[in-house]
């Protein structure tokens, strides 16, 4: 490369000016539309600013990133009895009594609060966290996308293996099979809504109390790990078709002649997959996991929808503190550290599966 | 240079998009104006004045729940009819009310001349205040005192008059008329005996072959529906109001955390486990298809439950929520007409939205709609009380309704809510016990309001 441009002729210098003016309406649209709001983010996210309000907007610097993010260990020591200075123990199930969280996590320059409490080589500690929901609602994102994108990609490659396939109906199979998909989310989400309904008006109950399971009234939407399941459930649903359909255009790039040599080798169906279909869908699926994680890591509509304020991702509470509570600032530095981890997701895809190396 | 292209560029497509969606709005509008509308060239009264220019256009941001559009639109025609050179227009807005409140805060972080009049929810006065003229500077003085004073109290802030009361809304407890005579007893008046009823109808229905019928439901999801449920319970229990009035924070309580805990008893017995996910129409559902012994709503849900369609029909009554150690308490809910500070016509606007409220369209709404009124009067008015009886029995519970704490923790009263309700909601699914939930709680609150 660098020999060569030595040799660049004047044409081929001119020529080399003028893609760079071609390309200046495309930099100032990038600049227009990604730059400058991103830009205008990231300042608002170092301020006070009220959405929809005349209030004075004041620069705090990185105050609301240190209210979201602090977080702090604490030991609880076990309480000692004050004559004797012995460990107190609940007399019904022997168990240490120990300090509460409330009384020993700091209150100041901004009060933590308790998120989880641990156990280690006999100590019991305190994670505290100046906005709990905030760290629940990156941990949920997280534990959404990881496990929703790895079921898509089991799912949507049998899918898109068995499409691939030459069969009566493929057109229309493979068109049908798009319709989760085309549905928009907020309207699939109130249909699964419904399904999830906490009686017997909801399908998932009825079919369960049909074959002798739970009492007709398990509640789905309130609860911790069923919470988790059910967002997971609808995302899957929705998007397995999207990922079939990527990994079915990077089936179809692979010569049949690579089976037929295979064939003639002697390598029987499955060493096919893994010796053949594997290794030349590697880019298709880079792509089509690099798309989903990032889309997932975003996820909004779901658990506004079917969660609300019960439980957040990222985006929803991001949404619920502009809308909301109205905090502009906080929002902004919400939004901010969304594009952070997505950029740090993307650029370690990029590494792990070699993505952006041509040949 | 090309820049400045772009920008025209730009400038075009956002006027094109614009011009679009404003054309749309017309559109939209056209089709639902009344009949008579090429009739009766308009005669009469009054005052604004026919200057030979443009008409006058005022847009009113207005619910779309049920008949809530149909009845406002109605309104706005009444008033077209009588004042020449006006022309009310109304936008129809999201039914949820978050959502709703997010589109405005849209118009006014833009300061919109768009909208002149905002329906706004009763905990929203002292959050938007900033955006709305006060009405005592435009007449509303002559007329507030026919309203609730409780109401006109809430939407007063710094002695301004934010908003004119429209409709009010009170918590109140539906029972089943025929089940509480088949197993011989009395409608609850306290929560204990709404337990007990609720458990042996529960139970009698279910060995009756029943198996989805449960006592009791509520709304019990993490959301503002929570707040109102457990203030009545709370404010029924002598456990105060959360933050008073004056800015004290009182929710940590023996007699609060008595009162969630009650009610945390209740999620899996005398309530499905679901009632933790349940809004209002989700508790209707159940209390409609014939399911629930008594349900705790709004009272939009009796001309609902009186419908063909209801298994309820001619079956239920309504009453005033039960008590704990104290009086029965009901949550305070309704909406009101603001006029915004950015409307190039705020003083017709005030006079639409004074209209909009006035003794004449409230009597027109509670008869045709079942809304509430918020003049006192009208809860005596025959045609009234023959249309929706329960008007006159419940006054008490409408004109002793329990505000929640809006006014005073403004322009925080969302976080507020959003920190008691998430609090309430982790006892009832058990991850917490009320007593801890309302020590954190307190030193929440202290945070956020800086009491």
């Amino acid at each position: 490369m660098q020999k060569k441009r030595v040799n660049l002729s004047n044409l081929a210098k001119r020529e080399e000016r003028l893609a760079y003016k071609l390309l200046i309406p495309s930099l100032i649209i990038l600049l227009l539309i990604a730059i400058y709001p991103l830009g205008q983010v990231f300042y608002s996210s170092m301020t006070n600013r009220q959405f929809a309000s005349g209030q004075e907007t004041e620069f705090i610097g990185f105050e609301n990133y240190r209210r979201l993010l602090s977080v702090r260990v604490q030991k609880l020591e076990p309480l000692l009895d004050e004559n004797t200075g012995e460990i107190i123990r609940d007399p019904e199930t022997n168990e240490v009594l120990r300090e509460r969280p409330i009384d020993v996590l700091p209150r100041e320059p901004f009060r933590y609060r308790e998120y989880r409490q641990f156990s280690l080589f006999g100590n019991r500690y305190v994670l505290g966290a100046t906005d709990p929901n905030f760290i629940q609602a990156v941990i949920n994102t997280i534990n959404f996308s990881v496990v929703s994108v790895f079921l898509e990609l089991v799912l949507g490659l049998g899918v898109a293996l068995a499409v691939h396939n030459n069969f009566k109906g493929r057109g229309l199979m493979r068109t049908s099979m798009l319709i989760p998909w085309a549905v928009i989310t907020v309207v699939s989400a109130r249909m699964w809504e419904w399904m999830f309904a906490s009686n017997r008006v909801g399908l998932f109950n009825t079919v369960l109390y049909a074959v002798g399971l739970g009492d007709g009234r398990m509640d789905f939407l309130s609860s911790g790990m069923s919470q988790m399941s059910a967002m997971i459930a609808v995302d899957v649903w929705k998007t397995t078709p999207f990922m079939a359909l990527l990994l079915l255009a990077g089936l179809q790039t692979i010569p049949d002649e690579l089976y037929e040599a295979a064939e003639i080798d002697g390598a029987n169906k499955l060493r096919q997959f893994f010796s053949v279909t594997l290794p030349l869908l590697k880019p298709a699926m880079a792509v089509a996991l690099i798309f989903r994680t990032l889309d997932a890591l975003r996820v909004f509509d779901v658990f506004q929808v079917l969660l609300g304020q019960s439980r957040y991702s990222m985006a929803s509470y991001n949404y619920y503190q502009l809308i909301g509570n109205r905090n502009m600032g906080m929002a902004s530095a919400i939004g901010v550290i969304i594009f952070i981890l997505i950029f740090v997701f993307a650029l370690s895809y990029i590494k792990a599966l070699g993505v952006d190396s041509d040949d | 240079m090309s820049k400045k292209k772009l920008l025209l560029v730009l400038l075009l497509i956002m006027a094109l998009v614009f011009a679009g969606l404003v054309g749309c709005g017309t559109d939209d509008d056209d089709p639902v104006d009344d009949p008579d509308e090429n009739g009766t060239p308009i005669d009469d009264d009054d005052d604004t004045v026919d200057e030979p220019g443009e008409d006058v256009v005022i847009t009113i941001a207005a619910g779309a729940v049920g008949q809530e559009l149909e009845l406002t639109e109605k309104a706005a025609q009444m008033y077209n009819e009588r004042n020449e050179g006006v022309i009310v227009e109304v936008l129809d807005t999201p039914d949820l009310a978050d959502d709703r409140l997010g589109l405005y805060l849209q118009f006014f972080e833009a300061q919109s001349a768009e909208v002149d009049i905002y329906q706004i929810d009763v905990i929203w006065p002292g959050d938007l205040a900033e955006h709305f003229i006060d009405l005592y500077d435009h007449g509303a003085g002559d007329v507030v005192g026919d309203h609730f004073p409780a109401i006109v109290e809430n939407n007063e802030v710094d002695g301004a008059l934010v908003a004119i009361p429209w409709f009010t809304d009170a918590g109140l407890l539906y029972y089943r008329t025929d089940l509480l005579e088949k197993y011989d007893l009395d409608p609850p008046e306290t929560w204990e005996a709404l337990e007990n009823a609720a458990s042996i109808i529960q139970e009698g229905e279910r060995a009756d072959g029943n198996s989805d019928f449960v006592g009791f439901v509520w709304q019990g999801n993490s959301y503002e529906g929570l707040t109102c449920n457990a203030l009545e319970w709370i404010a029924s229990n002598e456990g105060g109001e959360i933050i008073e009035p004056d800015g004290e924070i009182t929710i940590n309580n023996a007699n609060a955390a008595e009162i969630i805990d009650m009610a945390a008893g209740w999620v899996g017995t005398i309530s499905p486990n679901g009632v933790t996910g349940m809004a209002e129409e989700d508790a209707r559902a159940i209390w409609q298809g014939g399911n629930a012994a008594f349900m705790r709503n709004w009272p939009y849900a009796y001309s609902l439950s009186e419908g063909d369609d209801s298994a309820v029909q001619g079956v239920f009554d309504v009453s005033a929520l039960p008590a704990g150690k104290g009086s029965p308490a009901a949550t305070l809910g309704g909406w009101q007409l603001g006029v915004s500070r950015y409307s190039n016509n705020p003083e017709i606007a005030a006079d639409v939205a004074l209209f909009m409220a006035s003794e004449e369209v409230q009597k027109m709404r509670a008869i045709e709609g079942a809304f509430n009124p918020t003049i006192m009067s009208l809860y005596e008015d025959e045609e009234v009380l023959e249309a929706v009886p329960f008007f006159g029995s419940l006054y008490d519970v409408f004109i002793n309704a329990v505000a929640r704490p809006s006014t005073v923790s403004a322009p925080r009263y969302n976080e507020v809510s959003t920190a008691f309700f998430r609090a309430v909601h982790s006892v009832l699914t058990g991850d917490t016990n009320a007593t801890d939930a309302l020590e954190e709680l307190e030193l929440d609150l202290q945070d956020i309001t800086g009491f």
